[in-house]
């Protein structure tokens, strides 16, 4: 006869997957949770700009130039008649686009890299290692400058110059994370199966890196952030017209001193998107338990 | 230790070496050059184009362009700018680089001083209320751009409070009260947030229970085992953040109309004006790799355990 012992409730014994307490603690995080509502917002706000601009962001009205925050003109508008509420709206394009596909295509680049380096060693593993040496030896922002100043300043430029840079950090964390996954048992064992080397990377170190490159993915992004509205700022990223947070800023001239909402406004946006995708990236590396040491 | 600091130099030769080719050869492999970017109504005609390669060099293989390049480069002469034919870029970073190195060094150590006091008492008071306002307040600040930052302080204490300017520059203290608080208040975060895990780390140490154990009083464990193991790793990171400041600060540059290298390297963008592009930039990776190689020499003085490991050897 077995006996059945009924558990409190309030204990849950069970273990409820890796995942499942990532997001019990990530939930627990007050920026984390500011930070994910925040993107939520504003990629729903990239998407449907056209839908939720009151104007067109580049529509100038001439009777209301350097007009303060008023009914018509929610956060009133710029040296040119141009409504800021629309260019703050269709600024979270530009902001979203560099962060997100930039970090997207650095992953691709860089963690194929780093997982083929760290499993096949020999030259390959030296070339890449002595490339990301280089690349880590200097701050983003003087090649970034340089690529910028030589390929001339427009989003795509300034998607390719800072891909060129931020492909390092994934395929840096992939490649030492590789390194120890390879010398355990069941890689041993899949390779004494006989198993393709194709296979044992993606069905065995892949999913045992994913953890670690989705922080790695999230804590990328706020540096993109920060250089897309830097960069814009001083002209070289996005170009007038076409609305960017950091341009904004770069164009208000001498004017922001008599007229405030023309910086008020994109400030605030820039510091609040930093933040959020900073505190994701922060939320994420205490719910997976971070330790790296790259 | 004389075969640690070649190693360390052999490295920074390499990185300035790659990134001199990489540098050139990208520049060179573009389409274009500096007579075609912007918007030009009229577009000079094949044997203009033609003239002006000859005159500064650029029909030559890439080669022995940029051997020309590197043998002059060797001794400092980075040529002339293609806009300022009488000044070199030598001159210009010279007479430039003070602006940006007095904004940059004061803000970082500014940032260091302020940090490492905040990181320091988080770490002595672990876990308590002070501890987590200060972690608050690094992770916030450390978020929000110096050239926004700058903004907002400039509206404030130069339009509102009309303390301080709010831009331009003139050789008075005034005129570096803003920038400076701005450039340096975000990198507060970061020192204060490392710092914190430095002693925080040092404090769960073997030695340091030993210690308190015999009846060593607080500040005596904390001067003589705690702080002299936490600034290993805090040295390694902070001394770089110097030249880093030093280099970044265009962006505040902007906000702030100073007329220091970075604003100048920005406003030139849209030149394609080669010697000018290269030369700031292999000058700063220099100024960098440099002080890697310092804060290389210094880890060996202040950790004997790298002198150990060495002598081992």
């Amino acid at each position: 006869m077995t006996t059945v012992t009924i558990l409190p409730m309030q204990t849950p014994v069970r273990y409820a997957g890796f995942w499942a307490g990532a997001w019990r603690r990530f939930r627990r995080n007050f920026l984390a949770m500011y930070g994910i509502i925040f993107v939520t917002i504003i990629v729903i706000v990239a998407i449907f700009a056209p839908i939720l601009a009151p104007y067109d962001p580049l529509e100038t009205d001439v009777k209301n130039i350097l007009a303060a925050p008023s009914l018509t003109h929610l956060m009133g508008t710029d040296a040119v008649g141009r409504d800021l509420l629309s260019r703050i709206v269709f600024g979270a394009r530009p902001m979203l686009l560099v962060g997100i596909i930039t970090q997207v295509i650095s992953m691709l680049i860089g963690v194929p890299l780093g997982i083929i380096a760290g499993y096949a060693g020999g030259v390959f593993n030296y070339v890449v290692q002595r490339l990301v040496d280089f690349f880590s030896a200097l701050p983003w922002y003087l090649l970034v400058l340089f690529l910028i100043m030589i390929l001339t300043p427009s989003l795509t430029n300034l998607i390719i110059a800072l891909t060129i840079t931020s492909w390092v950090y994934p395929c840096r964390v992939s490649r030492g994370l590789t390194l120890s996954v390879r010398e355990m048992d069941y890689a041993e064992a899949a390779r004494a199966l006989g198993i393709p080397t194709w296979r044992i990377l993606i069905n065995h170190i892949l999913p045992q890196t994913a953890p670690l490159l989705l922080w790695s993915f999230a804590t990328g992004i706020p540096t993109l952030v920060f250089a897309e509205a830097g960069m814009s700022f001083l002209g070289l990223g996005i170009r007038p017209p076409d609305p960017s947070w950091g341009q904004m800023l770069g164009t208000a001239g001498q004017f922001w001193q008599f007229f405030p909402h023309m910086f008020i406004f994109p400030s605030l946006m820039i510091i609040l998107s930093i933040l959020a995708f900073q505190g994701l990236a922060d939320g994420l590396r205490t719910a997976i338990d971070v330790n790296v040491n790259v | 230790m004389l075969r640690h600091i070649l190693r360390s130099l052999a490295g920074i030769v390499w990185v300035i070496l790659l990134l001199s080719i990489f540098t050139f050869v990208l520049s060179r492999a573009v389409p274009g050059g500096p007579w075609d970017v912007g918007d030009i109504k009229f577009p000079l005609t094949e044997h203009q184009i033609d003239l002006y390669k000859a005159k500064y060099g650029l029909d030559k293989p890439i080669l022995v362009q940029y051997l020309q390049w590197l043998r002059n480069a060797v001794t400092l002469d980075f040529g002339s700018p293609y806009l300022a034919p009488e000044m070199t870029v030598t001159g210009l970073i010279m007479k430039l680089l003070p602006y940006s190195a007095l904004v940059g060094g004061l803000a970082a150590i500014l940032a260091l001083i302020l940090g490492i006091i905040l990181g320091a008492i988080a770490a002595s008071k672990q876990n308590s209320l002070i501890d987590i306002i200060i972690n608050s307040f690094a992770i916030i600040i450390g978020t929000i751009p110096g050239f926004v930052l700058g903004f907002l302080l400039a509206y404030y204490f130069g339009v509102k409070l009309h303390w301080f300017p709010t831009g331009g520059w003139q050789n008075e203290p005034k005129y570096l009260v803003l920038p400076v608080v701005a450039y340096g208040f975000p990198a507060v975060g970061g020192v204060a947030r490392w710092t914190r895990q430095c002693m925080v780390e040092a404090m769960s140490a073997d030695y340091v229970r030993t210690a308190r154990s015999k009846g060593v009083r607080n500040m005596g464990v904390m001067a003589r085992h705690v702080l002299r193991n936490a600034a290993i790793p805090m040295v390694t990171s902070f001394l770089p953040m110097i030249p880093g400041m030093m280099t970044g600060s265009m962006f505040i540059e902007k906000t702030f109309g100073i007329p220091g290298l970075g604003q100048y390297f920005v406003n030139s963008a849209n030149t394609r004006d080669y010697p000018l592009i290269i030369g700031i930039t292999i000058f700063w990776a220099v100024l960098i790799t440099v002080t890697y190689l310092i804060t290389d020499i210094l880890y060996v003085l202040i950790d004997p355990r790298v002198r150990l490991e060495a002598k081992k050897q």
